[in-house]
């Protein structure tokens, strides 16, 4: 798994950080601590010299400590083993003597990008092949990050990969994931199993019915979901909902629980929240929001 | 022994209803008995009379019986004295009480998936066949484990006769006990008082109960709306309530019930 954290100098970054060091911890996911600030003229090429002067170098520094002080040293899938100057090829013919460590069983990246915001991260994603990107932001109002209007919004809108958003601090009660398309990835089922065992909480694997019952192939694989998280000792409770009532149950429900939603192709939730709307379901919330992609 | 019926379909319902049903065995003294009901003009086409319509029966009789099996099939290792289900055709809530009053069951089970409108259990308790049951249902919603129970306390009349009822399912069963008394409330008021505040409704029953050697660990009363108090509710196994057939929808008890995403013994007042 490839989790990409957005971060800026804020308290709710800091609080992602943390998660997504629990998430890491469980999944051994190689992770990428982002920072995307305004256009740094100095930034050091290594970053343990002195006299950087990109105001989020500190706190990337900070996030990196914070995320590895998660793990007992000898534990750790991202504490490097050995390290030594080496002569790398970096170009052909030319040779360059970088400070190589060696020996981490996972990537733990730490990059710093100038520019616009929400394309950089989103950049950063396709780089990296993400999994996930994951994001703080206030919990009080619409979700906002601060001097980046509707950021955590338009990157949920315009990712290709999952998107998690934590509100700051919000206490998560129960993870309600809304199933409704026929074709449900393992890598989702998955997700959702590390966001419950993240969290601590219950499940509620949400069935769509259009008014009358289940499609079938929809209730063999909330039979089967259900199976799954049993056999690993999640209480995960049904609840069907009537495609007409779906928007006024997750807004219901959004204001207590954490919403993880298929945004598949073919998911009818993705012609209800189409891309250009997940922003209202990400600034209205007032927990975290889980989008499966 | 209790004799018990358990009314299974081809889908998650009812098999969430059947692992139910085979985890109650193991606390009570009871045997499962299943059934299935074909309707045969579900379709709305007259498959014709006499021995063409006995033929055509037959055949859907076969593929229903199929389908069924591999149900109960699924749940044998974990329920092992599950027989053959009792395969009717007919219309499916005349049938079912035919069944019931024909082998006088104590105890009727059926599943139906915890929904987020009232509807659907609103017209189940309204249909032919809850209107007429003569025994207590218990209504599977979600399958959880049986280690505890809510005994909802309402008026004195109403309780007593519950309590009558689940002696005579439970007896002799271990299980852990609570009585629950609510008083409804506008939402974002969610409160509790503890067996100090218990009221003379309460008491009575806990008397009931403690002399069937019954020790409720808890006797609370919870204030707040159905949903919270439906919320709080899904900790227990088994929430036991009665109900009046004629109940509104608009009530609160009903939308109590209707709240609660754990499995409902309904006793009939």
């Amino acid at each position: 798994m490839r989790i990409l954290v957005a971060v800026d100098q804020h308290p709710y970054s800091a609080h992602v950080v943390k998660d997504v060091a629990k998430l890491a911890g469980n999944t051994w996911a190689d992770v990428t601590l982002l920072g995307v600030g305004p256009k740094a003229t100095d930034i050091g090429r290594s970053s343990n010299r002195a006299g950087i002067k990109h105001p989020l170098t500190e706190k990337l520094k900070n996030y990196r400590r914070n995320f590895l002080g998660h793990f007992e040293k000898e534990e750790s899938p991202y504490e490097k083993k050995s390290c030594n100057y080496e002569f790398v090829e970096v170009k052909r013919g030319v040779w360059e003597e970088l400070y190589i460590c060696r020996g981490a069983r996972k990537d733990l990246k730490i990059v710093l990008r100038s520019g616009n915001p929400v394309k950089e991260i989103l950049a950063q994603s396709q780089e990296d092949e993400s999994d996930l990107i994951a994001m703080g932001c206030y919990k009080k109002g619409d979700c906002q990050w601060e001097g980046a209007v509707n950021l955590p919004q338009k990157v949920a809108n315009n990712a290709t990969c999952s998107v998690l958003v934590v509100k700051e601090e919000k206490q998560i009660r129960k993870i309600v994931c809304c199933l409704d398309q026929e074709n449900i990835s393992q890598k989702s089922i998955e997700m959702i199993n590390q966001m419950v065992t993240l969290y601590q909480t219950e499940l509620e694997i949400v069935g769509l019915t259009d008014g009358t019952a289940l499609k079938p192939m929809v209730e063999k694989n909330l039979n089967a979901i259900l199976k799954y998280y049993n056999a690993r000792q999640i209480k995960a409770w049904i609840k069907l909902v009537d495609v007409g009532s779906l928007a006024s149950f997750i807004s219901q429900e959004a204001r207590r629980s954490m919403m993880a939603l298929w945004m598949g192709k073919h998911s009818l939730l993705s012609k209800i929240f189409p891309r250009g709307k997940v922003d209202k379901l990400v600034q209205g919330s007032e927990s975290s929001v889980l989008l499966l992609r | 022994m209790l004799r018990t019926l358990v009314y299974l379909d081809a889908d998650l319902a009812s098999s969430i209803a059947l692992r139910y049903a085979c985890q109650l065995t193991r606390v009570i003294d009871m045997k499962l008995h299943t059934v299935h009901v074909e309707e045969p003009d579900q379709d709305g086409y007259a498959p014709g009379s006499g021995w063409v319509r006995r033929t055509w029966e037959n055949a859907m009789l076969k593929t229903g019986e199929f389908e069924i099996a591999q149900l109960i099939n699924a749940e044998k290792s974990s329920c092992p004295m599950l027989g053959a289900p009792k395969m009717l055709v007919g219309d499916r809530e005349n049938e079912i009480l035919r069944e019931i009053q024909r082998e006088s069951y104590d105890l009727f089970v059926e599943g139906s998936l915890h929904s987020f409108t009232a509807k659907k259990l609103y017209d189940k308790i309204h249909s032919r066949l809850y209107r007429h049951i003569p025994c207590p249902v218990i209504v599977v919603k979600n399958l959880v484990d049986l280690e505890k129970i809510a005994l909802i306390v309402r008026d004195d009349v109403e309780s007593k006769k519950l309590v009558s009822m689940f002696l005579k399912i439970f007896s002799g069963a271990k299980l852990n006990l609570d009585l629950i008394y609510c008083e409804f409330q506008e939402p974002g008021k969610l409160a509790f008082k503890g067996k100090v505040d218990k009221n003379e409704t309460m008491s009575a029953v806990e008397e009931i109960l403690m002399v069937n050697n019954w020790h409720p660990e808890n006797c609370r009363t919870i204030q707040g709306s159905p949903e919270e108090i439906g919320d709080v509710l899904r900790n227990y196994g088994l929430v036991a309530s009665s109900l009046h057939h004629s109940i509104s929808k608009k009530s609160n008890w009903f939308q109590l019930l209707s709240h609660i995403p754990s499995p409902i013994l309904i006793c009939w007042q």
